[in-house]
């Protein structure tokens, strides 16, 4: 009985965290006041200007949450695609980040009602009347880039999101439940078309969400991009997040140091893979030097902006890249901390990279509104997960891929 | 006994490689392991039928040093593709590619990242096998004939006689008490090892084989020979047709060259007759000068532009020639002798289209535009003034040999007629190319008709500004 009681404990989030939620959440929406302040103050001449940096600071710091939703979602659906066993015991987790994506959805709705009642063009530059917008080629894109059905694409989007990602949780918490192997089988046959509706959906997202802010502009491989910089960042908070409660004496037994260097491989892997593809994406257009296409680098090699962009490839790739090169860091929970954060960190760069230099020249104010308010969007990501875990057992003990994941081993090199 | 001491050579015993030990199950085979790692020995191995989780640890096997080769290397690869561009690009050959600079990391970066990823995947490969000590073809364990169900369903534990510790009764009495299927002592591979004489003869015989093409090359080109060359493909080498220019006793007329065949027209023809698509009338030619039937036959025999650096014998081409003198010694005089249509005394003296052989519109003109932008402006401007980016960003190189374009507001080229204009687009003129193969004849109409534009744009009267606009005109005048 004893033993049976510390086990159920030891998959529960720890007691001082439970209480935390709403803390959070009220410190999250704070902080977001407190930036908008800050921009209102910093550009008090220019109301127009500070609610332009808000609403692009806002985005960015959105979508940096949204990433690891979004990241876990492709994770749930490849574990299951591939039938991998290894990730059994860490898969529960993922599921509960991916359940932050329905209440993501919420955060997006202040940016849709805007669009919807096409007066934000602080945001989008599209966003407006036809013959208000100054350039013909964003003219002509107005068939597609248009309030209606900019919004119904948003919400279809979200939609189908939060059914895949309501199905394979709902489904893991009922295999607590049942146990067996119909309800892994059944998630398994839905995974492949499911992966790929995520790609077209992810693409369609970032070409909307992210890309449409400079509207003559445009890459076909923009929802690569976004992909990987998602699966990035999620395999750093996924990291994080298991050390964080396995130093409050949780998953002891569940996630050892098999599952933190399998996990760190691939965000070893993604480093990689999103240089590669935001290197394919530069080089491109550097050799073809066409104006409507490098407008979109000038923005962000010209003025402080270029201190950002230049440093990712050091703080993004380089750094990173050599840091987690070797084994013995990715299987040493001191180190592996260090560069899960390290990740976290330049994976927000890498989001205020892609919505900020948009917003304007760089100015004081507007470093500090935006990490207060990258602060507040992460406080309140936080509460979500919490809200979501408290109440479930946090490793999805009757999977029958349970046992395989525990004897795994990594073969040493 | 006795017979062994009579027989020294055949009974010597083999050389004996330790002792294996055989299992059914990986389960043995790690415990085992796990044992024989305790007890100090540390050159033993494992074979399975496959990979065993867990199993570099019971043996206590070292991590390889293989991935710190192959990062130096990767490194070395780096160095490599990275000096190798530079020192190419930038120093050695300096040659500008696509207007981008002689240093241009972003495009080094594709052929430095696959020469990284060569290098690592090539030392991958050939140091594991380095350090595996392959390619070995023999190997102790190979002697127990139980140890071919290696592949199958047994597991097998070897400690080798080599190791430090090793003492024969020792590691048997070890191994035995790990309760294997079989103990048995590993011995030499008596098999011969000596690699087969056919291979290695059939080896140098390639070798050598394989320079006897190159040889005969070699030889050939430093050598005469009496005889003809071979022909390899001979019914390539001689193939039954005739060439232009050559006879024949097929025709009655003996040439291989057929004339045309009355009442047809030839493709291309008729483009060679009208002065829409030649911007001069090749029925006038005749009527001119005697010099110029040589250039209406020229003209006819290629599209390429004719020249009058052709021979000129007669008279009346002298003041034409001239004129090209005068103009050579930068004379501003304007060519008095010259026909007052033609003072481009550079250019051939040809009857010119004088009048636009299509209709004058406003999309033609739109058209022409468009057309100049895209095509002409990059060296003529977007004003005609010859300072497109191209001028420009050759001054900025300051390179000697540039020759500026010409300025389309130069009194030559106001004077020159329409079709004068349209012969240049169409077949180029000094260091200009020729457009005809982007532009088809009615754009190049409407580019000399937006050329036209151009230059009255820039003299102008009051006249030809509508009269309403006119007192706009004036008041600015005022103000300036």
């Amino acid at each position: 009985m004893t033993t049976h009681k510390t086990e159920s404990d030891s998959l529960k989030l720890p007691d001082a965290w439970q209480g935390k939620a709403y803390l959070l959440m009220a410190v999250g929406l704070g902080l977001i006041c407190v930036s908008g302040l800050i921009f209102f103050i910093g550009y008090s001449d220019a109301r127009a200007t500070a609610f332009k940096i808000f609403l692009h600071s806002y985005l960015a710091n959105f979508m940096y949450c949204l990433s690891f939703g979004i990241g876990a979602m492709f994770f749930v659906l490849i574990t299951f695609l591939t039938r991998a066993s290894w990730n059994a015991s860490v898969r529960r987790w993922a599921e509960i980040i991916s359940m932050t994506i329905p209440s993501m959805a919420i955060l997006f709705a202040p940016i849709l009602l805007m669009v919807l009642a096409n007066n934000a063009s602080p945001l989008y530059e599209w966003n407006q009347a036809k013959e208000d917008i100054r350039e013909t080629i964003v003219q002509q894109k107005v068939d597609y880039l248009n309030g209606p059905f900019f919004t119904a694409r948003a919400v279809i989007c979200l939609l189908l999101w939060t059914a895949i990602v309501t199905y394979y949780y709902k489904q893991s918490r009922r295999e607590d439940e049942t146990g067996g192997v119909d309800l892994t089988l059944a998630r398994q046959k839905w995974s492949g078309p499911l992966v790929m509706l995520f790609a077209l959906t992810v693409s369609m997202a970032a070409f909307d969400w992210i890309m449409s802010l400079d509207a003559d502009w445009f890459s076909t491989i923009f929802g690569v991009y976004l992909f990987s910089a998602s699966m990035f960042g999620f395999f750093a908070f996924m990291i994080v997040s298991f050390l964080l409660l396995q130093r409050n004496g949780k998953l002891k037994e569940y996630v050892n140091i098999e599952h933190y260097h399998d996990m760190a491989k691939f965000l070893f892997g993604f480093t990689m893979f999103w240089s590669y593809i935001a290197f394919s994406q530069l080089i491109l257009i550097w050799y073809a030097n066409i104006p409507e296409e490098t407008a979109w680098f000038k923005d962000r090699v010209e003025g402080d902006w270029a201190y950002l962009t230049y440093g990712s490839i050091a703080l993004h790739f380089a750094i990173p890249f050599l840091g987690l090169m070797s084994r013995h860091v990715r299987r040493h929970r001191t180190a592996l901390a260090f560069w899960a954060c390290w990740a976290l960190i330049a994976h927000w760069l890498d989001m205020t990279f892609l919505v900020m230099p948009n917003a304007g020249p760089v100015s004081m104010p507007m470093i500090l509104g935006h990490v207060l308010g990258g602060l507040g969007m992460f406080s309140i990501f936080s509460a979500m997960i919490l809200v979501r875990a408290s109440g479930v057992p946090l490793v999805a003990l009757r999977d029958p891929r349970l046992p395989e994941a525990m004897s795994y081993a990594n073969p040493l090199l | 006994m006795s017979a062994k001491k009579t027989q020294p050579a055949v009974a010597e015993k083999p050389k004996s490689y330790g002792w294996m030990s055989e299992y059914v199950d990986e389960h043995s085979l790690l415990a085992a392991s796990r044992k024989v790692r305790d007890s100090g020995y540390t050159k033993t191995d494992a074979y399975t039928p496959f990979p065993v989780h867990g199993i570099d640890e019971a043996l206590g096997i070292k991590p390889t040093i293989l991935p710190f080769i192959v990062l130096c290397m990767g490194f070395v690869g780096l160095a490599a593709a990275a000096t190798m561009e530079i020192w190419m690009n930038a120093v050695s050959y300096p040659y500008i590619i696509s207007g981008k600079p002689m240093l241009s990391i972003p495009a080094f970066i594709p052929v430095i990242f696959e020469t990284t990823v060569l290098f690592s995947a090539f030392t991958t490969f050939f140091a594991m096998w380095g350090l595996n000590l392959l390619p070995r073809f023999s190997n102790p364990v190979f002697t127990n004939p139980r140890f071919d169900r290696v592949t199958n369903d047994r597991f097998f534990l070897h400690v080798d006689s080599r190791d430090k510790y090793f003492n024969r009764e020792s590691v048997r009495e070890l191994l035995a008490g790990t309760n294997p299927e079989s103990l048995e002592e590993v011995v030499e591979d008596s098999t011969p090892s000596k690699f087969p004489t056919i291979i290695w003869m059939g080896l140098a015989t390639l070798l050598v084989g394989s320079f006897v093409p190159a040889t005969i090359i070699a030889n050939m080109r430093a050598s005469n020979d009496e005889y003809p060359r071979w022909h390899v493909f001979f019914d390539m080498d001689f193939q039954p047709k005739k060439k232009a220019q050559s006879t024949t006793t097929i025709f009655a007329d003996g040439r291989t060259s057929r004339p045309q065949v009355p009442g047809t027209v030839a493709r291309g023809q008729l483009e060679e007759q009208d002065p829409f698509y030649l911007g001069y009338d090749p029925t006038k030619i005749a009527g001119i000068t005697p010099a110029n039937k040589v250039l209406l036959v020229s003209s006819q025999d290629e599209p390429k532009a004719p020249s009058l650096d052709a021979p000129v014998e007669d008279e009346a081409a002298k003041p034409a020639k001239e004129t090209e003198k005068a103009n050579d010694a930068k004379k501003e005089e304007p060519a008095t002798t010259a026909p007052a249509a033609a003072p481009a005394a550079a250019g051939p003296n040809l009857p010119w289209v004088t009048d636009f052989p299509v209709a004058v519109s406003s999309d033609m003109l739109v058209l022409g535009q468009k057309k100049f932008e895209i095509y002409c402006s990059v060296c003529h401007g977007v004003g005609g003034d010859g300072d497109g980016l191209v001028h420009r960003r050759a001054e900025q190189l300051q390179q000697g040999y540039w020759l500026p374009p010409t300025s389309l507001h130069d009194p030559r080229i106001r004077g020159q007629e329409v079709g004068n204009i349209f012969f240049t687009i169409s077949n180029g003129k000094g260091k200009m190319a020729n457009y005809a193969a982007v532009l088809t004849p009615k754009e190049r109409w409407a580019v000399v008709m937006y050329i036209r534009a151009l230059q009255r744009s820039r003299n102008a009267d009051i006249q030809d500004v509508p009269v309403d606009q006119r007192a706009k005109i004036e008041e600015v005048k005022k103000a300036d």
